[in-house]
């Protein structure tokens, strides 16, 4: 199903970051040069999909790390392995680069030689038992230093990424990157599927996400559908955020097209959920529909940026209407 | 899960299949030393090799318990030095091995192992890196390797020069990552620049390559690499002309194998100390890996899982 077929092999905890922001580059990029500024390798393709939206994906690449996890009752456990980190480009405007890996409930108290990690891409394994409840909270609220910390992955490959001589640094717009952290257990047995626990929006565009998904769940899969979710909330919050600096309604007309005309521009047509997702985790998006229903706000912010536009199209009438006795 | 009704091969990974022996035995290495000291030196090589040989395959069918598929090769350098040509070397080569009873099935070039086809196999090799974390890393970016050098643990730290008033920091010791009690700290060059900023592979480096090609673990955007190429005719009058890999024997084994075995005289011991350093902190390609782990399990056939410890060695005394 996915190249890494092996990575998150016994996994009883997958977690991951992801970070989501606008590509700095005056237009947005085609295929060919997405492609290009993914190609993290020179022997692996980037994959590209075409429909239903243009959609470039690098090959994963890894970062060895051997530290204590993270964990909400304090406990020490080192683990070692490599996480495997990726970059995205969704047509040619949103770039997202996301860290992944998946924890086994155990391991050895020693480390091996580094090749058994290596044949097993994105898995790492705990020394002795692994507290799976306490490390998935504890990676949640976050890393205290010296804890294995997935978001500098995440943060890394971005950095690389951004400082690509074919990004000119102007974006046509101002936004805010975002972060989506996110950890998944084991669904129960007999559960119906995967299922999401709890969707937080934290502050400092920080939002944490924990997920059930069935056993054996493919973890580069999981990540996935964290992307999708992570970008469609940087959308939202985009989104929000600049018809929030457009003061409609008391600015002039000019000024409130120049607000909202990079939404239209590059945004609007990116609105495209569960595009490439495993059916089964596809299916979690309806629960968001319910609540905070993503979809309806999206909806509604669009309603209302063609409202506004519409309106401002028109100004003689406008004017008109506004002399007349 | 059902088939998908639309696919698009662009988005799909994908990966090349290739034959598998159970065994890759190498019979040597020539380098132009070799080749100045005459005929007997190869003589005396292939005299050594062929009692190593019989106890190598002796081994494997031990091990699989039936006739394993076994295939020979053997390497010469045409990448650090020129020398002589195929027309003129290889047919004393196969000379020598003949009459020491030997049968070399495959004869790859060494510049290959840098360049195959157009396929930059070296670069690519050294792109799937992955340095093996000190105790401690958490995800920060590393610290900035040495371009061009990979070790096996932490190196110590750089001396400096004790500014006045300043206590001179004592020297610390580099430590193996993997190491028992004691370190054995190895820093190995991967590569050097020439003149005009292309890279020199060291040959460390390129035999690191060679095994994992030997291994069927080599791939180019999903393509099979250094695939060989059967030999027709009169052997070229020059090394370029000459396929990287060439199958001398039509009904010999496949190339490439589950495991493999180099015998070779003792003086190769740094260079592939410095090889099972690198592939240790190789990550290759996972659908090669993958189909490698179908096929044997398919067969029953026992390999390990971690790339280093498909590579075996007969090390003899002698030059």
């Amino acid at each position: 199903m996915n190249a890494g077929e092996n990575d998150g092999e016994g996994a009883v905890l997958l977690c991951g970051e992801v970070r989501t922001c606008l590509l700095p580059a005056h237009q947005a990029l085609d295929i060919r040069a997405a492609a290009q500024l993914l190609r993290l390798r020179a022997d692996e393709r980037v994959l590209v999909s075409e429909r239903p939206n243009l959609y470039a994906r690098s090959p994963d690449t890894l970062t060895g790390v051997d530290c204590p996890l993270p964990s909400a009752t304090g406990a020490k456990v080192r683990a070692v392995g490599a996480v495997a980190v990726r970059g995205t480009l969704t047509e040619g405007r949103v770039l997202q680069t996301s860290a992944r890996l998946g924890l086994t409930a155990r391991g050895p108290d020693h480390r091996r030689p580094w090749g058994h990690y290596l044949v097993r891409p994105g898995t790492l394994e705990p020394f002795g038992r692994l507290p799976r409840e306490a490390v998935a909270e504890g990676v949640l609220a976050g890393a205290r230093r010296g804890e294995l910390d997935v978001g500098l992955i995440a943060d890394g490959l971005l950095t690389v990424l951004l400082r690509h001589p074919l990004l000119d640094q102007h974006p046509p717009f101002k936004s805010r990157p975002t972060r989506l952290r996110w950890t998944a257990l084991p669904a129960a047995p007999g559960a119906p599927g995967p299922s999401i626990e709890r969707l937080t929006l934290a502050e400092d565009e920080l939002r944490t996400l924990r997920l059930r998904v069935p056993p054996g769940a493919d973890p580069a899969e999981v990540a996935g559908l964290c992307e999708d979710l992570a970008l469609h909330d940087w959308l939202l919050t985009t989104v929000v955020r600049l018809l929030d600096g457009s003061r409609l309604g008391s600015a002039d007309g000019t000024a409130v097209v120049r607000a909202l005309r990079p939404a239209v521009d590059h945004l609007l047509h990116l609105w495209m959920p569960r595009a490439r997702l495993e059916p089964s985790l596809a299916a979690l998006w309806d629960a968001l529909e319910e609540r905070p229903g993503f979809n309806r706000q999206w909806q509604v912010l669009v309603r209302r940026i063609r409202d506004q536009l519409a309106l401002h199209a028109v100004p003689a009438l406008h004017q008109e209407a506004v002399m007349a006795p | 899960m059902t088939e998908a009704v639309f696919r698009e091969t662009t988005a799909e990974p994908r990966t090349q299949a290739v034959p598998l022996s159970h065994l890759s035995l190498e019979l040597g290495h020539l380098y132009m030393e070799d080749f100045e000291a005459g005929p007997e030196r190869l003589r005396r090589h292939f005299a050594q090799v062929v009692h190593w040989a019989e106890a190598v395959r002796e081994t494997a069918r031990a091990e699989t318990g039936k006739r394993p598929r076994i295939s020979t090769c053997f390497l010469i350098d045409d990448y650090f030095t020129r020398f002589s040509t195929p027309r003129e070397l290889v047919p004393i080569l196969l000379a020598e091995a003949e009459r020491a009873g030997l049968d070399i099935d495959y004869l790859a070039r060494e510049s290959g192992c840098a360049e195959a086809e157009g396929a930059p196999v070296a670069e690519a090799v050294a792109g799937r890196l992955v340095e093996a974390p000190p105790p401690g890393a958490y995800g920060a970016r590393p610290p900035a390797g040495q371009t061009g050098w990979l070790a096996n643990g932490e190196r110590s730290p750089v001396a400096r020069t004790p500014q006045a008033m300043k206590k001179a920091i004592p020297w610390q010791a580099p430590r193996e990552t993997a190491a028992r009690q004691h370190s054995v700290f190895l820093d190995v060059e991967l590569w050097s620049e020439r003149p005009g900023g292309r890279k020199l592979w060291s040959c460390p480096f390129l035999a690191a390559v060679w095994q994992l090609a030997r291994l069927g673990l080599l791939r180019n955007e999903g393509e099979a690499v250094l695939t060989p190429r059967p030999h027709e005719g009169p052997f070229p009058d020059d090394w370029d002309e000459m396929p990287p890999l060439l199958q001398l024997r039509s009904r010999a084994a496949p190339f490439a194998a589950y495991r493999t075995c180099s015998v070779l005289p003792n003086r190769f011991l740094p260079v592939e100390h410095a090889v099972r350093v690198i592939l240790d902190q190789t990550e290759v390609d996972p659908g090669a890996l993958q189909q490698v782990a179908a096929r044997s399990a398919g067969e029953g056939v026992a390999v390990p899982a971690s790339v280093a410890d498909r590579i075996s060695y007969v090390f003899y005394a002698g030059q």
